[in-house]
């Protein structure tokens, strides 16, 4: 006999762990859900076990403490050999993962998963998107940066909005009255011990209703869900259509977590790590703190909603969503499961995704918000200082100066704020464009004070150069209307 | 034949998985250059750190003097004769104090800037060594960068028919092709140097001469260069950029104006 398996029959002597645990990876799953659609839960517990790995390397390194946690990122990107690929693979792979685990759960929810008897996984799962969630932002604030300072500063403003007790909540979320050396500490507790040791629980749970309940059938139209008979009916799928999970379906399983596995990589490598960006020093006022992807959606919503709606949305919506998720297995917790009779099921993952990719696209490259250099930065196009007069070339450096690029664009660079000015000439008269920037107006400021006469007049001879040689320029519809009259 | 075809498929399946687990597995050691490696220093230094030309000439010249510094709505940058006639001193204090009477701000944190001393001193740097061709004003009798007493303005309407009238106007409201540099608004936003340099450098990017070939079969003098500047200033109208010439001139404005906003 070869000597490992001596040594494996002395611990399976001991443990006894063989038979339970071929029974569990052998028990019968219904023959269509080996597919390509079951394997995405697999994958967000391969991605846990990659962030666990990597997560544990860089706490090798990482110093929690506010004067070095930035310096300590920087010996990981420069000084350590493969330091930057170890936070390029944990940034990378918390993206997947917050993707991963949102593509699960729609999934689930479109297969009808969280149905009778399966409700408790449901509801778990919705507290690990939370965990992952929480992950996610306590891990941008590690990264301690720009965006982490600033983004601690929405939250810790989030917090501070709860009435009555919002005073207390920050000072606990901060360890102090502002972002401080024990903000830092908070954090790397929640993200090294707290979060993952419960998300980890959770997963346990997880499974091992997966593995007592069985993986959920493949739905098909007709198939009722009644607490009744729902259990005989998918024993007897499971063992009469069924074949054993190992190898029948775990291989899929595999294959695809491989695949996510070496996707990390490659955008690690090719990508590389997430920042870090600037010191997190309060005094750089040059910054533009963003949120990374997954919270782009909810930095879009605040800067589009009026400011009176901001507490309400903050407070109010994110509880509700938590309760509608949490509420579903129980309000819907029978009937169809297939997706071909459940249209609202249908429609609500589509309007989710939607107002996802949108406001997440949008938050990409804040249309809201104006660009503070660009007035220095953003050349104006060679073809619209083409044959120019001089004092035009004075109201270009009058454009510039003022600052006008930092909300409107020319040709593509600027700021978005304000209407583009590449073609303004064929909207707005002589008269009109001197109103607009005296006065403002449609949400521009006036600018009349801070423009001398010589100054607006230079502007608005620029200004009035603006337009395509084969369109004309705006005309006052009035004055022919004023000249018909006089004749 | 059915075992034999298995083993190769498995063997040929094996093979592509080592393959595919050494590739990944000698990705990060595949030599310095793979694209997500972070470069040297900081991915976003401090502000005031930042020393690269290109950077601080691109987020802060590049809007009106232009990305390659020509072609903007201000002056030439990439001027070799521009370059040989400023000086850096000169070209550190426009920067760190802006030019008075123009729309060239200051940059310098001792004005309420964002450039710091050394990052004013890499941009000279970078002028000079990116667009700086030499002396090319050597042995040409260059008029110097700043006038050396007063202009004439009575002698200067004589220069300015000269060298000045064919390109931009003979007598007010008739423009020729250069453009009118008598507009009252014009002159109100450049000052005395603006019109100097531009004289003596010209402006290439534009097709504009440098002060040699402004009149032909010789180039301008000293005194005419001051002269037309000084007559040119003297253009300046007492209320530049009214709408309507000579409103603030003649009696009460014919728009009465609104009480002035507490700031």
């Amino acid at each position: 006999m070869a000597w490992y398996k001596n040594i494996y029959d002395w611990l399976e002597h001991r443990l006894q762990l063989e038979g339970p645990i071929k029974h569990e990876i052998m028990h019968p799953v219904p023959r269509k859900t080996a597919s390509w659609w079951y394997v995405f839960g697999s994958a967000s517990f391969v991605l846990l076990m990659l962030q666990i790995v990597t997560g544990i390397l860089l706490g090798l390194v990482y110093a929690p403490s506010a004067a070095h946690a930035w310096d300590s990122l920087q010996v990981l990107n420069h000084d350590l050999p493969l330091g930057w690929f170890l936070r390029a693979m944990h940034g990378w792979g918390s993206n997947f993962m917050v993707a991963v685990v949102l593509i699960h759960m729609a999934q689930v929810f479109l297969f009808g998963a969280h149905k009778y008897p399966r409700e408790l996984t449901w509801v778990l799962g919705v507290f690990m998107l939370l965990m992952t969630l929480g992950m996610a932002f306590t891990g941008q604030v590690l990264r301690f940066d720009q965006d982490s300072y600033w983004g601690l500063g929405i939250g810790a403003s989030i917090m501070g909005r709860v009435p009555f007790i919002g005073g207390p909540l920050v000072h606990l979320m901060l360890g102090g009255p502002m972002i401080n050396g024990a903000t830092l500490t908070r954090f790397f507790a929640l993200h090294v011990f707290v979060i993952p040791g419960t998300l980890l629980a959770f997963t346990a749970m997880h499974v091992w209703m997966v593995l007592k309940l069985g993986i959920n059938e493949w739905p098909t139209p007709g198939r009722i869900v009644r607490r009744e008979t729902y259990i005989a009916e998918y024993t007897e799928l499971a063992h009469k259509d069924g074949l054993p999970f190992v190898p029948g379906a775990v291989w899929k399983d595999l294959v695809f977590s491989a695949a996510i596995l070496f996707a990390v990589a490659v955008c690690a490598a090719v990508f590389g790590p997430y920042g870090p960006t600037g010191t997190p020093d309060p005094t750089i006022i040059a910054t533009v703190p963003k949120p990374d992807f997954f919270f782009l959606w909810l930095y879009t919503v605040l800067s589009f909603l009026p400011p009176e709606l901001e507490t309400p949305f903050l407070l109010i919506v994110p509880p509700i969503a938590v309760a509608i998720l949490v509420a579903l297995p129980f309000v819907a917790g029978v009937g169809e499961k297939s997706w071909w009779r459940r249209p609202v099921a249908v429609f609500s993952v589509m309007f989710i995704a939607i107002c996802f990719g949108v406001f997440t696209h949008l938050g990409t490259y804040t249309p809201w918000s104006p660009i503070m250099n660009a007035w220095s930065g953003a050349p104006i196009p060679v073809e619209l200082l083409h044959n120019r007069t001089p004092l035009e070339r004075q109201g270009a450096n009058v454009l510039q100066q003022k600052q006008c690029r930092n909300c409107h664009q020319l040709g593509g660079l600027g700021g978005q704020r304000g209407p583009a000015l590449d073609t303004v000439a064929t909207r707005l008269t002589e008269d009109q464009l001197i109103r607009q920037v005296l006065q403002g107006g449609g949400n521009m400021p006036a600018y009349g004070a801070a423009l001398s006469p010589a100054e607006t007049t230079a502007l608005v001879a620029y200004l009035k150069t603006l337009r395509p040689h084969y369109q004309p320029p705006a005309v006052d519809a009035s004055r022919g209307v004023v000249a018909m009259n006089t004749k | 034949m059915k075992t034999r075809s298995m083993l190769s498929i498995m063997f040929s399946a094996r093979f592509a998985f080592c393959a595919v687990l050494l590739l990944t597995a000698t990705l990060p050691f595949a030599g310095c250059r793979l694209p997500g490696k972070p470069g040297e220093g900081p991915e976003v230094p401090r502000p005031e750190q930042v020393t690269n030309f290109d950077t601080l000439y691109g987020s802060n010249c590049a809007g009106c003097h232009g990305a390659n510094g020509q072609n903007g709505s201000a002056m030439n940058l990439a001027n070799p004769t521009y370059q040989s006639l400023v000086d850096d001193a000169t070209l550190r204090d426009v920067i760190a104090n802006g030019e008075p009477g123009t729309l060239m701000p200051a940059f310098g944190t001792k004005q309420g800037g964002m450039l710091t001393e050394q990052q004013i001193d890499a941009i000279v740097a970078g002028l000079r060594a990116r667009w700086n061709k030499g002396n090319v004003l050597a042995g040409q009798n260059a008029p110097a960068y700043k006038a050396a007493h007063a202009g004439d303005a009575a002698k200067g309407e004589q220069a300015y028919q000269t060298a000045c009238a064919q390109c931009h106007e003979a007598a007010p409201q008739k423009p020729a092709q250069g453009g009118s540099i008598r507009d009252g608004s014009f002159l109100a936003l450049v000052n005395e140097q603006t019109i100097r340099t531009t004289v003596i450098a010209g402006r290439p990017d534009l097709g504009m001469p440098d002060w040699r070939g402004l009149v032909k079969g010789r180039a301008l003098s000293e005194d005419e260069i001051t002269d037309v500047t000084a007559w040119l200033m003297a253009q300046k109208p007492a209320t530049p950029g009214q709408p309507y010439p000579g409103a603030g001139q003649q009696g009460p404005a014919r728009i009465p104006t609104p009480n002035p906003v507490k700031q």
